[in-house]
């Protein structure tokens, strides 16, 4: 049936023609556009505090007067690094977006791509007295400032399972010989001594970068931060990469923990399930179970600093983690002036409020006096009190180093955690890397 | 009309294939070419592409990760490849008798190919989770577990497919071939060594090209279940190359592991196609 | 005398046989087991599920996973995996059907060597090309965009598409189309006439690889799309296990959904969708 046939194959071709150009004309909005500002956030239970200030922000006179709207796009938190690398490569490149400050912003920097903010806080009050300086300070690249805080600050804690260590009858451990006498104990009662989120890396990191410090004190790291490999042959990291094995070695973190995410949840559920009585962690570990296990962060969630390490030559004050996250500004953005006043409101009283109530310590000047408001007055003052009174806060390694040097890492380090590295080979690869 | 006249009326042009092959050169040759080409620079995403050189194939020969992946990559594709022919032979023969029930599995063994390979990974990430799934143990802990799981999960996804090939092909052979030896008094047995193996050439070579350039789509399956791990022992070639380009931003370094790949994908199927004689698409039925 | 009939025996097809009957029944298990462990997970509640022996039938099943997971976006990723699928089947058909054609009946270097460059095509994975066709598509300011999705699988769809159509038409008999020579026809009118129609078995095949291709594709959309907007159901799926985390019940339940379109297509065309694949095999 020859009609049949010619018919179908042009009714083929017009329906390919017509779904390509439908999808082609539905394809979304590139940045440009000068009334929507995109502005990417890492996809995690904090976010709830950037959506109301967008909400608060777009309906507010500022928005009206730069003539823009905030969109925000949550990015799921595994692949964020990733994903913004490609959408700034590309002509869809957010406007304002989420960062680490350090390592992370370093080659959008090195691009040009970063709109220097030095000069705008410099002659805007609101910014300028508006953050804690340190803070702001671990926001900067070679003295310029291209971040303006937005989340809380993220020392990484020990957080204990209340009711378990008082059914034990155990208290959190403040030297390192206290921590290895706990394990014993709990591992006699059949309980697993600490949360790992192994597959992620990043939980496996928070112990070698506590370790690290505590044995050698925050120059080790500073000085592979700086650039220089061979730091890396510090004794202080073999010294660290050995005690961590030992730990693995002593049952510390069970058996599956490098089958076991943080990102989905999952050592978070173990630790408030009671299968592990401690987990090392960043702060925002409080606002997570919070959000996923409300009871037992109200009434079971306990916190401590890391322990001492005897004979080493860190200060027990010192913290590692997170100072806080940033928003930087794509200076390719087409509407600066919305992007900016966007950014003014980070310093408000109602964004820190909303930090606040959400279980965050905001890195705002007015922190101090919100904190009796917090969820957790208790936690609030112990996680401010930490952060003030640290000598060093050194930033989580793999924000702080290049990424074709973290990624290298990371995955050393997972070798060392999974057994298939020993300690000196660790530092051997490490040593190795660019 | 003589016959040389009717034979060429009615030849399409060759310009009917043009936009076809130039829409295959476009979005798939030129990019070859183009990691071929970017291979030799140094490009972090942001920016365009410096030239460097010899610098990331030297990079690349003294890498021994790279020496690792290989061998990870050839070791899961030869045990793939093992797995998934000898169940779907079998299992393809199986299923072209014509018995009722058999049509019944058959359509029950189908199933697992209507899920994506996105999907099917999710389901055995979900299922081999220590804590949570079904099994309570480490499976993709260790690295024995982590391999095999990756072959089971891949044999499981893709069998239903190849058995559906070696079905077609089984139903293709002539019944008299069987009727002969049947006569000549040869076994079930006997009949499927001589007869069926051989009549499957053609077929065997269609399932495996198939499956061993489709063993490197095991990607998701990788990135899913294991993410390489544990440690680096089931990060495969393509594996290494989306953690070079998309976690280092290395993507020149990407790209030359890219066409390490390719040119090791090609040798291998052209090797294949050589030794089989399927390029001259000849019939199993000659002679017939 | 008689002449000695040789004892019949039933084709080998037809009599029992034990050890496969073992076999598939082995196979049999192996396929249904995580199935069902899949859709008994599904219908548990959240809170019960952890640490669940998941064979188990749930005591207390709940669609609760089902409506969690298509109020988070599900339909949308859904719908542009329909539209991308009949994109692609639709330029794949448009330009393999003539290029096909022209390899097989017209016998000049250049077809040979159109072809050969498709059958080496075959080999070329398309993670080797992910990077430099991201380059490509971020000049083309195609990125995050559902074309950038569709171009690319679509290319990679064709080497065996052309490889299936090629066989398919090779088995036209010369016959036919002298014939039709002979009566005067054009090249277009046979194409239309007497290549489409006969090749009707090799086209099937080619739609439902290429659906099924453009339909479980991942890594073009992980790379090319970001946003919500053009995503597609298999990095829908993906972004679950963040999202969702250890409630494996509601990612169970997406992966179960994620199924139900192809399966629908599965019982009602069956016969279609077996055989085309099926041909495949038989060249």
């Amino acid at each position: 049936m020859e009609s049949y046939s010619r018919r179908w194959f042009l009714g083929a071709g017009a329906t390919t023609l017509l779904t390509t150009g439908l999808t082609a004309c539905g394809s979304s909005d590139s940045t440009g556009s000068s009334g929507t500002v995109t502005a990417f956030v890492y996809g995690d239970d904090a976010t709830k505090v950037q959506v109301k200030a967008v909400t608060r922000f777009n309906a507010s006179a500022a928005a009206k007067k730069a003539k823009g709207r905030i969109k925000l796009e949550k990015v799921p938190g595994t692949d964020y690094p990733a994903k913004l690398r490609t959408a700034m490569g590309s002509p869809n490149a957010p406007d304002v977006f989420f960062n680490w400050g350090g390592g992370s912003i370093k080659a959008y920097q090195e691009a040009n791509q970063l709109v220097d903010l030095t000069d705008t806080i410099k002659s805007d009050p609101v910014l300028s007295s508006g953050f804690l300086p340190s803070v702001l300070a671990a926001g900067a690249l070679k003295g310029k400032n291209y971040g303006i805080p937005m989340r809380g600050m993220q020392p990484v804690i020990l957080f204990y399972n209340k009711s378990v260590f008082a059914a034990q009858k155990l208290q959190p451990p403040t030297t390192w010989a206290e921590l290895l006498d706990i394990n014993k104990k709990l591992k006699a009662a059949d309980i697993t001594p600490f949360a790992l989120g192994g597959a992620d890396i990043w939980p496996e990191l928070m112990w070698l970068e506590y370790l690290v410090d505590r044995i050698g004190g925050p120059e080790v790291f500073d000085r592979i931060k700086n650039g220089d490999a061979s730091g890396w042959g510090d004794p202080a990291v073999l010294k660290a990469a050995e005690t961590v094995k030992q730990l693995i070695d002593d049952g510390a973190f069970g058996k599956g923990f490098s089958s076991v995410s943080y990102v989905n949840g999952g050592a978070p559920a173990v630790f408030a399930k009671g299968k592990a009585a401690m987990h090392l962690m960043g702060s925002w570990e409080y606002s997570t179970q919070l959000g996923k296990f409300p009871d037992f962060a109200k009434t079971n969630l306990g916190w401590a600093a890391f322990p001492k390490y005897e004979g080493g030559a860190g200060d027990i004050r010192n913290v590692v983690g997170n100072p806080t996250n940033y928003w930087s500004v794509n200076a390719r953005t087409g509407n600066k002036d919305a992007a900016i006043a966007f950014l003014r409101d980070c310093a408000s009283e109602a964004y820190a409020k909303d930090l606040v109530a959400n279980g965050d310590i905001p890195t705002t000047s007015n922190a101090e006096k919100l904190l009796d408001s917090s969820p957790n007055p208790e936690f609030a003052k112990f996680q401010y009190q930490l952060v003030q009174q640290a000598p060093a806060f050194t930033l989580s390694w793999d924000q702080a180093v290049d990424p074709d040097v973290s990624t290298p890492m990371l995955t050393e380090i997972n070798k060392l955690f999974v057994g298939k590295s020993s300690p000196a080979e660790f530092v051997s690869a490490l040593k190795g890397l660019k | 009309m003589t016959q040389s006249a009717a034979a060429k009326a009615g030849r399409p042009h060759a310009v009917w294939a043009i936009p076809g092959v130039l829409f295959f050169v476009f979005f798939a040759v030129a990019p070859m070419v183009l990691a071929v080409y970017l291979s030799f620079t140094t490009w972090n995403g942001l920016g365009d592409p410096k030239p460097v050189g010899l610098a990331n194939w030297q990079k690349l020969l003294h890498d021994d990760r790279l020496t690792q992946s290989l061998t990870v990559t050839v070791l899961l594709t030869v045990t793939s490849w093992a797995f998934q022919t000898v169940v779907s032979l079998l299992l393809g023969v199986w299923a072209a008798g014509r018995q009722r029930n058999r049509a019944v599995l058959s359509a029950i063994f189908f199933v697992p190919f209507l899920l994506s390979s996105t999907a099917i990974a999710l389901l055995f990430y979900a299922l081999l989770d220590p804590n949570f799934g079904v099994i309570h143990q480490d499976t993709l802990g260790s690295t024995s577990g982590a391999f095999l799981a990756i072959v089971f999960v891949g044999g499981w996804q893709f069998i239903p497919f190849h058995t559906l090939i070696y079905q077609g092909g089984a139903r293709q052979i002539p019944d008299v071939l069987y009727q002969a030896a049947a006569i000549d008094g040869a076994g079930r047995y006997r009949q499927f060594f001589s007869i069926t193996l051989p009549q499957l050439r053609n077929t065997a070579t269609t399932s495996s090209v198939l499956m061993i350039v489709g063993s490197l789509t095991y990607f998701e399956t990788v990135l899913i279940l294991t993410q390489g791990g544990p440690g680096t022992d089931t990060a495969i070639l393509p594996y290494l190359m989306y953690e070079a380009g998309f976690k280092s931003y290395d993507f020149g370094y990407a790209s030359a592991i890219a066409t390490f790949l390719v040119v090791a994908a090609t040798a291998l199927s052209l090797a294949l196609v050589k030794l089989t004689g399927f390029g001259a698409m000849r019939s199993t039925r000659e002679g017939m | 005398m008689e002449e000695q009939r040789p004892r019949r025996r039933r084709h080998w097809s037809r009599r029992p046989n034990p050890l496969a009957g073992f076999g598939s029944l082995l196979w049999l298990a192996v396929v249904i087991v995580p199935i069902y462990a899949m859709i008994s997970a599904s219908l548990t509640r959240q809170d019960k599920a952890l640490g669940n022996n998941a064979l188990k039938p749930p005591t207390d099943p709940t669609f609760a996973n089902y409506n969690t997971v298509l109020h988070n976006g599900f339909g949308h990723f859904l719908a542009n995996t329909a539209l991308v699928a009949a994109a692609v089947v639709g330029i794949v058909l448009v330009l393999c059907v003539p290029l096909a054609y022209v390899a097989v009946r017209t016998r000049t270097v250049w077809s040979s060597a159109a072809f050969r460059l498709f059958l080496l095509g075959v080999a070329i994975p398309a993670q080797a090309v992910v990077v430099p066709l991201y380059l490509m598509i971020a000049k083309l300011n195609l990125y995050d965009s559902l074309l950038a999705v569709i171009l690319p699988t679509a290319a990679f769809a064709m080497p065996v598409s052309v490889l299936i159509l090629t066989g398919t038409l090779r088995d036209i008999s010369e016959d036919l189309y002298e014939a039709m020579a002979l009566d005067g026809a054009s090249a277009t009118r046979m194409l239309f006439q007497l290549v489409v129609p006969l090749t009707k078995g090799g086209i099937s095949t080619v739609v439902i690889y290429t659906a099924l291709q453009a339909w479980n594709g991942f890594l073009f959309p992980l790379i090319f799309t970001q946003s919500d907007g053009p995503r597609v159901l298999t990095l829908g799926l993906f972004n679950y296990v963040s999202q969702f985390g250890v409630n494996i019940p509601a990612l169970l339940a997406s992966v179960v959904l994620s199924g139900i379109p192809i399966f629908a297509v599965y019982l009602v065309a069956r016969r279609a969708l077996v055989g085309g694949l099926m041909g495949v095999g038989g060249k």
